[in-house]
């Protein structure tokens, strides 16, 4: 209890100073970015880190939050805040009619079910033109995502992210990722557990997806195409799978990176490939593995093995 | 007191896995509060029975009855719900977690349970997370409420079960880099933090030595004893269910051969002829003595 | 006569169809076949697909080879680069770690290394191989019935190649043993197989079928280094026809084929992806472990 208090009070103190630092407009701009990243990253990391599910198709969940709150504000007027939620339930509405049918399968079956819908998602919005614009994109959206609201729906959703992990939600999810067999038969419905999961995802890509619309302005289909997807599940991996801080962690050194080489757009691509290849190869438990990033603080710690920091609750 | 009710019955289970049939036409009771004991040869088919018993086949025929209610068609995960829990052969802990974490996840999830008739006049399960050891989602999210006294509810209850099987100084190693012998009651004590009806125990001694084996014997009947809990063991190796469990069921090619009491199965020649193994000459020498 | 002209696009469409599905099938058998020995997604089965376009226009222009031997050297080539691959990224990670996932990413990687390598060599331009490398006329069956020499051509060239394919599964005796691995790796590595050779020879065949493929879909469509985004196509047609069944690979991939050019047809030419789509969701709501695959038996 204690060290949950402590863990959401460090959360807040990290928004408040991400919030009202001092720094330049481009600056404010990486933070806004680097915040809509993470967001989307959490989402993926339960599902992919957490549950052992990969997708190949969440930025179709972003298009989605990102055309519903572009729609909602520019076209019907609605406030920005409800269009970002409003993102965020559309996408969770999608994820649960294709998960339904996929995620009582094993295997790639998700991985390769989430391409298709994502190109499907990408090919709707290019064709249907008369309410989307089609491929040339949509331009014309309010800039409402300034630093101070995509810090702070970092903040809150950071919190809750952290919170579902260190609870009951975080075992059933690790057991049905580690042996689905011996989940089933301590009671859980795998497959409801992977779909709590897959909408908890969504929902979080949704968010992102819409505030990268009011960041950038304009969006079009092809900014969430498979390339992004893979990047959401690299930024992960790279990570560590099941290492929640981890992925905050990979998400800012990729999203820095990428920003330092954005002028050799070509070699970039090429770089990261090469990357993400060598990191499986020489490391593929990513930045931290499996651990969060206070375990490696001996005091939080609390003088006992690693799995200890862990536990529900008290490894904060 | 013994309670007379039947808790578990059989009725001319059939399981094919494509033409080979694993188990054939198995019958047999179990009362509530019973300790029993399933031993057969390797193959028999005795792990097939229980996991036909804990729903992870449907049988190919028959039927199975949890409390006068038909479960033969229900899920794993409802069959555990309605309150059988297993251990596996081939262990089956989540190996990167703690030994409590391990527990903790069972615990989580106990149910409370009751049949109830449906719009069709059937009737079908039902259960609901018990309230002690359960919390919303919403608790989950913010850490409101009963989450800080549930997790510590939870914490508690399975510390307590890794006590009881001697884990306790364990709790927080990887349950994976635990030696055999301690993974194994692990996993009971995992089982039993389900708060189960019926415990299902998939050869509990494998791979343990003479030492570990006799204490296995004093924690299961300690158990049996403390929790009033229905136990079905299965072994290959006779001794340890002669030792503890008054009702056996003997099975061999997937069919029960024999069931009673261990005197009754120790007198039994058909089963000594399944235990002296597949040879022509052994088989005759048993039968014909 | 409206009912002729439909027959007729119909008939054609249907040739199309098959060709374009025998394409597919070629690409996805050979995605099906590293799936069912390692059970991963091996999303860098388009890059073969490039590499080997690209050989193939290579030889042909710029080394003025005749293209039967462009073909073949696209054919090892890309075979080549497959089985390389696997011994340069896949095998450190096989033997480290079991978890496929690991594989699955560092084959996304593979996949982006290529495609950027050919955009940053070659540039992203679009090649075309000439027109009369292969037969391209267009030949009458009678009344309005027309159909492209190329489409029966790449039909029959598709089909003798997955019946070789075929014969040497049923065979020989490494096809006899990689029929084995599909069963269970493991097993058929204590039984004596030489596991490593197994699997490259699975990788090389899988990337000459590719190669097959590729050269065919950079006559249809022109060469690009993206033009491997295209096995998605396969990938959905191994999942409609069931993950990791050949059979199912191939009855997926003709069917995808039909449906895409029947769409193309009678619909229009903008929806066949969308369909394509659709299929795969379809499917996966009907009969979510395809028409050759394993159902999940147990209730778990």
């Amino acid at each position: 209890m204690r060290k949950s208090l402590l863990g959401n009070a460090a959360f807040v103190a990290l928004g408040l100073v991400l919030a009202f630092m001092p720094l330049s407009g481009y600056e404010e701009g990486i933070v806004a970015l680097l915040c809509i990243n993470c967001i989307a990253a959490m989402g993926v990391s339960l599902l992919t880190g957490f549950t052992g599910i990969f997708s190949l198709g969440h930025a179709a969940y972003m298009a989605l939050g990102a055309y519903t709150a572009a729609i909602m504000t520019v076209r019907y007027g609605v406030h920005w805040l409800p269009a970002i939620v409003a993102g965020g339930i559309i996408a969770v509405l999608v994820a649960w009619l294709i998960g339904m049918p996929t995620l009582r399968l094993t295997g790639d079956y998700y991985a390769i079910a989430s391409i298709g819908l994502g190109e499907a998602i990408r090919l709707i919005l290019e064709n249907w033109q008369s309410f989307t614009r089609g491929a040339r994109g949509f331009p014309g959206i309010d800039s409402y995502t300034n630093r101070a609201v995509s810090v702070g729906f970092f903040t809150v959703l950071g919190i809750g992210m952290f919170n579902l992990i260190y609870s009951r939600l975080g075992r059933e999810l690790k057991a049905s990722r580690d042996d689905r067999v011996a989940a089933s038969l301590m009671g859980f419905h795998t497959p409801a557990s992977r779909m709590k999961a897959l909408l908890i995802s969504a929902f979080y890509c949704g968010i992102a997806g819409a505030l990268l619309g009011g960041y950038m302005n304009f969006i079009q289909p092809s900014m969430f195409d498979m390339m992004k997807s893979t990047e959401l599940t690299a930024v992960v991996v790279f990570g560590g799978l099941g290492s929640m801080s981890g992925t905050l962690l990979g998400s800012a050194a990729i999203t820095s990176v990428m920003e330092y080489f954005r002028d050799i757009s070509q070699y970039r691509m090429l770089i990261y490939g090469l990357l993400l290849v060598v990191i499986m190869v020489l490391r593929p438990e990513g930045l931290l593995g499996d651990r969060e990033l206070w375990a490696f603080v001996p005091s939080l710690r609390g003088g006992v093995k690693r799995s200890e920091a862990r536990e529900g609750g008290e490894g904060r | 007191m013994i309670n007379s009710r039947v808790l578990l019955e059989l009725d001319g289970v059939d399981m094919f896995f494509g033409g080979v049939q694993a188990v054939r036409d198995m019958s047999f009771t179990i009362m509530d509060s019973e300790l029993a004991g399933i031993i057969g040869p390797n193959g028999a088919g005795k792990t097939t029975v229980f996991n036909v018993i804990s729903g992870v086949y449907s049988p190919t025929a028959g039927s199975i009855w949890f409390r006068e209610q038909d479960i033969t068609p229900l899920m794993a995960y409802q069959v555990n719900r309605l309150g059988i829990a297993r251990t596996f052969q081939n262990l089956r802990l989540f190996g990167r977690s703690s030994a409590l974490e391990n527990v903790m996840t069972a615990t989580q999830n106990r149910y409370r349970y009751s049949f109830r008739e449906n719009l069709r006049g059937h009737l079908s399960p039902s259960y609901r997370p018990d309230p002690d050891y359960s919390y919303s989602f919403v608790e989950s999210l913010l850490h409101v409420r009963n989450w800080a006294g549930t997790e510590k509810r939870i914490r508690e209850k399975s510390m307590e079960l890794l006590d009881r099987v001697g884990l306790a100084d364990r709790a927080n190693q990887a349950a994976g880099t635990l030696p055999y012998g301690m993974q194994r009651r692990l996993e009971i004590a995992r089982a039993l933090a389900l708060d189960p009806k019926l415990l299902l125990l998939d050869e509990p001694a494998a791979g343990m030595n003479p030492e570990e084996v006799s204490a296995l014997n004093g924690l299961i009947t300690g158990i049996h004893r403390d929790f009033k809990l229905t136990t079905l063991v299965i072994e290959h190796h006779m001794d340890l269910i002669m030792e503890i469990c008054p009702h056996i069921v003997c099975m061999n090619f997937g069919a029960k051969i024999a069931e009673g009491t261990p005197e009754e199965i120790q007198n039994n020649a058909e089963v000594l002829s399944a235990y002296l193994g597949d040879e022509p000459d052994a088989h005759e020498e048993a039968v014909g003595r | 006569m409206v009912n002729g002209v439909q027959f007729s696009t119909l008939f054609q469409q249907i040739i199309n169809g098959l060709s374009l599905g025998s394409v597919y099938a070629l690409i996805a058998v050979g995605y099906s076949l590293v799936y069912s020995i390692l059970s991963f997604s091996n999303f860098a089965h388009g890059g073969f697909l490039v590499v080997g376009g690209y050989i193939c226009y290579g030889l042909l222009m710029g080394k003025g080879f005749n293209i039967w031997i462009a073909s073949l050297g696209a054919l090892v080539g890309a075979g080549f680069v497959a089985a390389l691959t696997e011994r340069l990224a896949y095998k450190p990670i096989r033997e480290r770690t079991s978890m496929t996932l690991y594989l699955l990413i560092a084959s996304m990687g593979v996949s982006i290394v290529i495609e950027n390598l050919f955009v940053i060599v070659v540039g992203g331009r679009f090649r075309a191989l000439p027109q009369n490398t292969f037969p391209s006329a267009l030949f009458s069956l009678g009344g309005n019935v027309t159909v492209s020499a190329f489409d029966i051509f790449s039909l029959v060239i598709a089909v003798t190649f997955l019946g070789g394919l075929q014969l040497f599964l049923s065979r020989t005796r490494w096809g006899l043993a990689i029929r084995a691995a599909a069963c269970d790796l493991r097993t058929a590595g204590l039984m004596g197989v030489n596991v490593s050779l197994l699997i490259a020879i699975v990788f090389f065949v899988a990337g000459l079928l590719a190669a097959v493929g590729g050269i065919f879909l950079s006559v249809r469509y022109t060469l690009y280094p993206q033009l491997g985004g295209i096995t998605t196509k396969a990938f959905v047609a191994a999942v409609i026809g069931g993950l990791g069944s050949l059979p199912g690979a191939v009855v997926g991939s003709l069917i995808l084929g039909l449906a895409e050019m029947l769409t193309a047809g009678f619909i229009s030419s903008q929806m066949r992806d969308l369909v394509v789509f659709s299929m795969l969701v379809i499917m996966l709501l009907v009969k979510p472990a395809g028409f050759f695959g394993k159902q999940i038996g147990d209730k778990i």
